[in-house]
């Protein structure tokens, strides 16, 4: 009896030990962007990236990067990917079939990066035109951080119109930063910072949608405590010009406490309008 | 000096070389060696052809005279056949028939005037050789001054495509195991098809149909390949092209034994030739290419910065190769989804008559237009195995079938210009049954392989027209060398040309030509193994003299012997209770097989029985046979008596014996025997019956109160584990090893 679970001691010990060998040789990892949506989507993924003792894929919904780790010897990141593409997933590098595409799932029909390859020939002038745009580097990067402090100059109007306890300035603000979040080329800005941008995304959409769609102010605040921390996310990762203060009222949101951002150092809250107009104070000066 | 200087020139003669002489002759120089080639991450022997697989794309336009040198450097014979092309007899390239083989260190030139244009390949026609290498593109471009030049076609960017697969086993081992119903290829491709498959599928009454009609089980392709390959390779990109281009793909199918369907990403293809002769233009989305035949399809890229991928699916849609038109991010093509083999089995059931023959139940069946492998195609017919698959259940139910895919198929094509015989030449008429047993992998027309059959006589200005009924199980596609047929394919007198035809199970088809080229033409089953089964034949104009083959008689003898070679197998499964095991040598007809037993000490004996045997009949379900019994063993004596009451010690014993063979439904063998000292034994035995992938069951029993049963479970190509009980020799467990 002893030496049967000395045996299987050694016999476990050899595995593991052999396991362990096989997983380091000749690994690499690699991180690349994969279209998808969902937790569903996260699963079909990884599903059909993974391969024994050859690849791991590990994918995070909120910013669509994939983690791959494989052995460098027994296969690459395109053959991964490529089965990936297979199961429907665009990257960078494969397009998944259009008919698999249209297969998933509806919560997974995440948005195509292109989406002008079913309708070829009318569509080609603009595929041209974009491509041309592009082309400069210096102009994108200009884009960058012109799209993105649109983006941030719209909040603060939206900002200051809660301070203002004004729920129509506030809810067509809101309009105007959600067509700003939309104008933003993802694809155009800096690697850190598109890995936050995608995961506040669908939050800053969310929240500027439903302050938009309301006139009362009360509501519109209760979603500006959540817009406002994507945006502290997203302005500390970006480098702007000027300086910006993330200001706290321990008393807003039910005593619970809530945060903004602001240009001024100067404290103007916006959760409760003239009625307590100076509670807060400025937690974190970002530069 | 010198001879460093004549050393240079055949180095520069061996290259590749191009040399355009006044009379427009075009010559190439082929080297052909060994070489170490590695597609599946294994290591082994292939053939190459100026050191490249493929061999070099030949083109030549029409009007030149090629002259193509070729240097023998393997330790084997060789030989070139150019495959479709319209050329003297004795420049065809079939060993034994139109030349002797180009031995080793031997050079041979083939020189041949072009008197047509379109897209050809060429390919060994010595043995296997085209499996491992030998089979490349051959392009004969139009004059530009030619009446049936096409504008916006003949004038597109092409590329010459050829289509392969590769097997690590050697192809001579494949050959062997066809023939020894061996099934490790539908192992590799799971498509063993086993009871415990079946039940899962629901289909348990189909397989057991499918036994008592004493079919194995039903693939549409016979050969596992551990790589597909387009041009070589199974991935690659044309970065040349731009969006908006249109590409003229020159595509050949030079695989040994596969049909590759063919799709791609951007939309739809149009096909504008056939076999290397125009066809009016048609557009489809997806097109089967048999094995040896040629299309040309023009595609077009429909965006600037996407590739879109070409994509070439086997048959049995274990894999497939790609090439990516284009430059930038790769549109994907989605694979075909994996056929549904007891569908198929239970079609195949419906259509199988008990005697082995085919019933089409009243359906004329013709020119590839009903294609009843349908039912196994998903993305026709639906998916209707739900895969267990936990995520998969969520996106089958939205799976759209498609009914308005447009697949080619013969009925579709037009030649551009009328193509009629002779009207006042005499018509001669011939009929083909195209035969096969699946089970000892036997391929023949008429019931006949070659090395028993003549060559047919055909007169030269004659009509022939030659009607084919495929009343075997497997497609054929049948190739005549040194001419283009016309199939008869209701398009009237713009039938199109061909010089092969896929024929599917059950269809009839028709084709005719003129017969004005002199000599002894090759006509066969395009797919090698058939082709090395004896599904050939020749038609000869009778009065040719062949300066490259003195001796025809002589020469036939030894084609015929090519394709009715003997296959050897061996099997031995080392046991705790002692060896039991088998020899067979086997050609078409004949089988030569000893059976051993060999216990470890003299009480449980040592038995060998030896069978000689001819096995009759199509299905060849009957083999009679002489036999030697010899046995040794040492039981004091004990007398054994059998169900007929005779008596035996069986302790030694050497006996002469008259019996026979049936295959009964179910696959189980009774074998009836009569020994020389008045003895009867009758015998029922059934081996291999498939109850998982992987696991076998063998039972026998017999009239002299011996009886066995065991169990097999197939770990490798050559080796499984087994246990068995024996009445003389009782449990045991081992290894049973095969050749």
């Amino acid at each position: 009896m002893k030496s049967i679970s000395k045996i299987l001691v050694a016999i476990i010990v050899l595995l593991s030990f052999t396991s362990c060998n096989a997983q380091t040789k000749n690994q690499k990892t690699e991180t690349v962007k994969i279209y998808g949506n969902c937790g569903m989507c996260k699963s079909t993924i990884e599903k059909a990236g993974n391969l024994k003792n050859q690849s791991i894929v590990n994918w995070d919904k909120e910013t669509k990067m994939a983690t791959i780790s494989y052995d460098s010897l027994k296969t690459s990141k395109e053959k991964i990917l490529k089965r990936i593409a297979l199961a429907g997933y665009d990257s960078d590098i494969f397009l998944a079939p259009n008919d698999t595409y249209s297969n998933l799932a509806g919560c997974c029909q995440y948005e195509r990066a292109e989406k002008t390859i079913a309708k070829m020939d009318e569509t080609k002038m603009e595929m041209e035109t974009k491509d041309h745009s592009m082309h400069s580097d210096e102009m994108t990067e200009t884009q960058e951080t012109n799209t993105l402090s649109v983006v941030f100059d719209t909040y603060f109007s939206v900002k200051d119109a809660l301070v203002k306890t004004d729920g129509n300035t506030a809810s067509a603000k809101a309009t105007e930063l959600l067509s700003a979040i939309n104008k933003v080329k993802m694809e155009t800005l800096k690697m850190d910072v598109h890995m936050v941008w995608m995961k506040v995304l669908e939050n800053l959409k969310a929240e500027t949608t439903s302050i938009s769609a309301s006139k009362d102010t009360k509501e519109q605040r209760a979603s500006f405590i959540s817009l406002s921390e994507s945006m502290y996310k997203l302005i500390k990762i970006s480098k702007q010009e000027t300086p910006t203060y993330y200001q706290h009222c321990p008393m807003a949101n039910d005593g619970k406490g809530a945060n903004w951002l602001s240009k001024e150092k100067e404290v103007k809250n916006p959760y409760y309008g003239s009625m307590m107009l100076s509670c807060g104070k400025t937690v974190e000066t970002i530069n | 000096m010198k001879n460093i200087k004549l050393n240079l020139t055949a180095f520069f003669g061996m290259l590749l070389s191009h040399f355009a002489y006044a009379q427009n002759v075009v010559n190439y120089d082929l080297t052909i060696t060994d070489t170490i080639v590695n597609y599946s991450g294994k290591e082994k022997r292939a053939i190459a052809v100026n050191g490249q697989i493929p061999m070099p794309t030949l083109t030549f336009t029409e009007g030149d005279i090629a002259e193509i040198v070729v240097h023998n450097k393997l330790k084997e014979s060789t030989s070139l056949h150019w495959h479709g092309l319209f050329l003297p007899n004795k420049e065809d390239g079939v060993p034994y028939l139109t030349q002797m083989p180009i031995e080793p260190s031997e050079t041979f030139t083939y020189r041949f005037p072009i008197i047509q244009s379109g897209t050809h390949w060429y390919h060994s026609h010595s043995g296997l050789q085209e499996q491992i290498g030998m089979y490349g593109s051959l392009v004969l471009l139009k004059k530009k001054d030619d009446p049936t030049f096409r504008k916006g076609i003949d004038d597109l960017p092409e590329v010459p495509i050829i289509l392969s697969e590769w097997t690590d086993i050697k192809p001579e081992n494949v050959h062997r195991m066809l023939h020894n119903a061996n099934d490790w290829s539908a192992i590799k491709k799971g498509t063993v098809q086993s009871y415990s498959e079946a039940i899962k599928a629901g289909h348990f009454k189909t397989k057991l149909g499918n036994e008592m009609k004493r079919m194995l089980a039903m693939d549409v392709s016979d050969v596992y390949y551990d790589k597909f390959l387009i041009n070589g390779k199974n991935e690659s990109q044309l970065s040349q092209f731009k969006g908006g281009e249109k590409v003229r793909l020159r595509i050949s199918n030079g695989g040994a034994s596969s049909y590759f369907w063919l799709n791609y990403a951007g939309g739809k293809m149009t096909v504008v030739a056939n076999d290397g002769n125009d066809v009016e233009p048609l557009e489809v989305d997806r097109l089967i290419i048999g094995v040896s035949e040629t299309y040309d399809v023009v595609v077009t890229i429909p965006n600037e910065d996407i590739a879109y991928e070409f994509l070439a699916t086997p048959e049995d849609r274990t894999n497939s190769a790609s090439i990516y038109l284009g430059n930038g991010k790769i549109q994907l093509k989605s694979r075909m989804p994996k056929l549904k083999y007891f569908e198929g089995m239970k079609m195949m059931n419906d259509m199988m008559n008990m005697d082995g023959s085919m019933d089409d139940m009243g359906m004329d069946m013709s020119l590839q237009k009903m294609d009843m492998n349908t039912v196994m195609y998903p993305e026709i017919t639906g998916n209707s195995e739900m895969k267990m698959d936990d995520k998969m259940d969520h996106s089958n139910h939205s799976m759209k079938t498609n009914q308005d895919i447009v697949t080619l198929n013969y009925g579709m094509l037009k030649a551009p210009q009328p193509t009629t015989l002779p009207k006042d030449a005499p018509v001669r008429e011939i009929q083909f049954e195209l035969t096969g047993n699946m089970n000892r992998y036997v391929w023949s027309m008429d019931n006949k392989v070659l090395s028993e059959s003549d060559k047919i006589l055909i007169k030269k200005g004659e009509n022939v027209r030659i009607t084919l009924y495929n009343n075997s199980m497997m497609r054929h596609p049948m190739h005549l060398h040194g001419q283009d047929f016309r199939v008869l394919n209701g398009k009237e007198e713009y039938a199109p040309l061909k010089n092969v035809l896929d024929i599917m199970p059950m269809e009839t088809d028709t084709i005719e030509f003129s017969a004005n080229a002199e000599g002894d033409w090759f006509f066969h089953c395009h797919i090698l193994y058939h082709m090395m089964a004896g599904m050939n034949r020749v038609f000869s104009t009778g009065d040719y003299v062949n300066p490259n083959l003195p001796d025809k008689k002589w020469a036939y003898k030894k084609l015929q012997a090519e394709s009715n070679k003997f296959h050897f197998m061996i099997e031995n499964d080392f046991a705790t209770n002692g060896n039991d095991g088998m020899a067979m040598l086997q050609n078409t007809r004949w089988s030569i097989g000893t059976e051993w037993s060999l216990g470890y000490h003299d009480g449980h004996g040592y038995e060998t029985e030896t069978h000689i045997g001819r096995y009759i009949g199509k299905n060849q379900w009957f083999m009679p046979f002489i036999g030697f019994d010899w046995r040794y063993r040492k039981q004091n004596g004990e007398i054994e008596k059998n169900l007929f009451g005779q008596t035996n010690t069986k302790d030694q014993r050497a006996v002469l014996s008259l019996g026979a063979e049936y295959t009964l439904p179910m696959l189980v063998k009774l074998q009836g025997e009569v020994f020389s000292d008045g003895n009867v034994r009758f015998q029922l035995m059934r081996e291999d019956i498939p109850l998982t992938p992987r696991l076998r069951w063998a039972f026998m029993v017999n009239t002299d109160k011996e009886y066995m049963t065991g169990f097999k479970y197939i770990t490798t190509r050559n080796i499984a584990i087994s246990t068995h009980y024996d009445s003389d020799m009782g449990i045991g467990f081992g290894a049973t090893l095969n050749y």
